[in-house]
């Protein structure tokens, strides 16, 4: 079921045009990665789903709900867990939870089970301010859970913090995934994109560029795994016999290594390996290279994310 | 409901910081206090003595203190630790010091009248002991003995005192010190006001399901709560610590409320017009000072030239402080000070469409 559709969404500041024609959709349980560099329009696009900021053109839709700076129904729906952190420092963490869930309309036992969830429940009555800095990024996470949101939107969650919350809030996100919740995620860290995100949106100079799995993405710019044997035997022969594999597109040989450029390389090494045995040459090592969503991004806009 | 929740975080806040609180509680009360006693508060002026005090010292409208020699006593006129000195030897005609104002004048008088009441009494005592054979303590006992009715003497005041014959300093400087810090304590706490819009809390509870006209109102309100808790706590800590006397209660609780509504008013339009905290800091300092010397909190508006006091009439400053003094001064009540309560109540509705508007503006733009 879709959670969140945007249609042609489109903002202007001034001369600037932040956000152009951004449409996209999340289903439920599924982890949308936005990606772009800084200032590509990621936090004008994420302002207008959660209604702070009102679109020039285009809607959102939130499980049906038309979201807007007025829209009461849709915001219900939405947790935002912001780029900066939006808390109190001078109130504690519990305070901080309790205010929001007053806003939100949540029960004041929901409180006590965020802390649970973001692992601050021992801290829940020191102030926000004294917490270290992952500590106050979950008490951002946690704030924007309160309510129990269909959709999440999470805009860098983990810039800044120790691997330790980094982690924590990872395992998070999977989990509230898992349980169903949708998921709006945009991140600086490519590895997090990689293993949270089951679809991601590249976003550049305001435009939608591309979109889809990471391997529709890496497909579509053609490129494609690669696999590099270095092997005890008749190396010609063995090209020959691999090059007849139905996932293998081609084989370099190169003294006693040969290289690959295969389909899925996870999938098709055991087959490569056994054809390999199956002919008698050794095989002393084997590494599988992936062309990852970093490459795609810099393919697409021509700059590396943490630009 | 949610109103009130983004009203008392504000209060929260507020309370929670240690500066903050000086600013709030400490510093208003040790000012009326410092004010009041400058001014002369409201126990009794110190006499100096050097000699034998006599019967000045059972005089309860002053207390007498005694001093070792003339150049002590003086220092302590000169300093204000004492209102007069008397220096009175054997042998010599007293001679008092006194200081140049109107509590130093009036020790003089009943130093005056006491002195000539006892030297009458001597008198009249040796003049019964030569005339009887007498000695002299049993002259002096027949005289005590002899029983005076005071004279009494009708009094009418003609024309107007600035200040009531029982007007302490306390009484003086209680009710500027309630409109200079309600005031300039509502511009400062607006940094609070822009600190949660740079944090970016504003925004996120823009994206709750709150609605903007809502989160503008509490954050109104929690001005409001401010300003009102910081006229209270001048009102009853000055009442409670120095006996000031605010007249009328229910004028004086209109009175009060009007201008934290002015001053919450205040608080929100800075609070939503400044970008940083320091800006807010500044034109609050600025802003709250330059309109209490203007609105007669520094000088009462008595003494303003009539150019000044048409100036002090276009502050909101101007009109509380005269609506407490027709209180405090001139024996008013609610409806003596309905026409204060009238500006009051105008300037802070258009100190809140303002601030509100631009809040607005600043929070969905």
């Amino acid at each position: 079921m879709t959670v969140l559709s945007c249609s042609g969404l489109r903002r202007r500041f001034g001369d600037v045009l932040a956000v152009d024609d951004v449409s996209f959709t999340i289903t439920e349980g599924e982890t949308y990665g936005l990606l772009g560099p800084n200032g590509a329009g990621k936090t004008t696009t994420i302002s207008m789903i959660t209604g702070v900021l009102s679109p020039d053109a285009g809607e959102v839709l939130v499980a049906g709900e038309p979201m807007s700076i007025h829209a009461i129904a849709a915001k219900r729906l939405v947790g935002y867990v912001p780029q900066e952190l939006a808390l109190y420092p001078d109130l504690t963490g519990r305070e901080n939870l309790r205010f929001f869930a007053s806003l939100y309309g949540a029960p004041k036992s929901r409180v006590d089970h965020v802390l649970d969830v973001v692992g601050l429940a021992d801290r829940a009555g020191d102030l926000a301010r004294e917490y270290s800095g992952g500590m106050k990024r979950r008490l951002n996470v946690a704030i924007g859970l309160l309510h129990e949101p269909r959709l999440l939107v999470l805009d860098e969650p983990t810039a800044g913090v120790d691997p330790q919350s980094r982690n924590q809030i990872m395992d998070n996100v999977r989990a509230l995934a898992a349980d169903g919740m949708a998921i709006l995620y945009t991140t600086h860290y490519m590895e997090e994109a990689e293993r949270l995100c089951d679809r991601v949106g590249v976003i550049d100079s305001g435009r939608l560029i591309a979109e889809g799995t990471r391997r529709e993405l890496v497909e579509r710019l053609g490129e494609r795994d690669r696999i590099s044997l270095l092997l005890d035997g008749d190396v010609t022969h063995a090209a020959a016999v691999l090059g007849s594999i139905r996932n293998v597109h081609g084989v370099a040989a190169h003294g006693q290594g040969l290289e690959l450029v295969v389909d899925d390389a996870r999938e098709t090494l055991p087959q490569v390996l056994s054809a390999i045995s199956a002919d008698g040459v050794v095989v002393r090592s084997a590494e599988v290279t992936e062309p990852n969503l970093e490459t795609v991004f810099l393919h697409l806009t021509g700059k590396a994310l943490r630009e | 409901m949610k109103i009130l929740s983004i009203g008392w975080i504000n209060v929260r806040r507020a309370l929670r910081d240690r500066t903050g609180l000086f600013f709030l509680v400490a510093l208003p009360l040790m000012l009326v206090f410092i004010i009041g006693a400058a001014f002369g508060g409201a126990g009794s002026p110190v006499l100096g003595v050097v000699g034998d005090a006599g019967a000045l010292r059972a005089e309860s409208a002053m207390q007498v203190r005694d001093f070792s020699d003339e150049a002590a006593l003086r220092t302590a006129v000169e300093h204000g630790e004492a209102s007069a000195g008397l220096v009175r030897v054997a042998g010599q005609a007293p001679r008092l010091l006194v200081r140049p104002d109107r509590t130093g004048q009036q020790l003089r008088m009943l130093v005056t009248t006491v002195l000539t009441s006892e030297a009458n009494r001597l008198a009249a005592g040796e003049f019964v002991a030569s005339h009887t054979g007498l000695d002299a303590a049993t002259a002096l006992s027949v005289v005590d003995s002899v029983p005076v009715e005071p004279v009494e003497v009708r009094t009418t005041t003609a024309g107007e005192a600035l200040f009531p014959e029982d007007f302490s300093g306390f009484d003086l400087g209680a009710a500027s010190q309630l409109i200079v810090f309600t005031f300039l304590n509502s511009l400062t706490a607006a940094a609070a006001l822009v600190e949660t819009r740079s944090f970016g809390v504003t925004r996120r509870m823009l994206a709750t399901p709150t609605p903007a006209r809502v989160i503008i109102a509490g954050e109104a309100l929690g001005r409001v709560a401010i300003a009102l808790l910081q006229g209270l706590i001048v009102v009853v800590g000055s009442a409670l610590l120095f006996g000031v006397r605010w007249g009328d209660p229910l004028g004086a609780a209109a009175l009060l409320c009007a201008f934290a509504l002015v001053s919450g008013g205040a608080g929100l339009l800075l609070g939503a017009v400044c970008r940083t905290q320091q800006q807010t800091a500044g034109a609050g300092i600025l802003l709250g000072l330059g309109l209490a010397a203007f609105g007669g909190c520094m000088v009462p508006i008595e003494f303003f030239s009539p150019a000044l006091r048409t100036v002090a009439f276009a502050t909101p400053h101007g009109w509380a402080n005269d609506g407490f003094a027709a209180l405090t001064r001139r024996g008013g009540d609610i409806l003596t000070v309905a026409p204060h309560l009238s500006v009051l109540l105008g300037f802070a509705a258009a100190l809140f469409a303002l601030g509100a508007w631009r809040l607005q503006r600043a929070v969905t733009a």
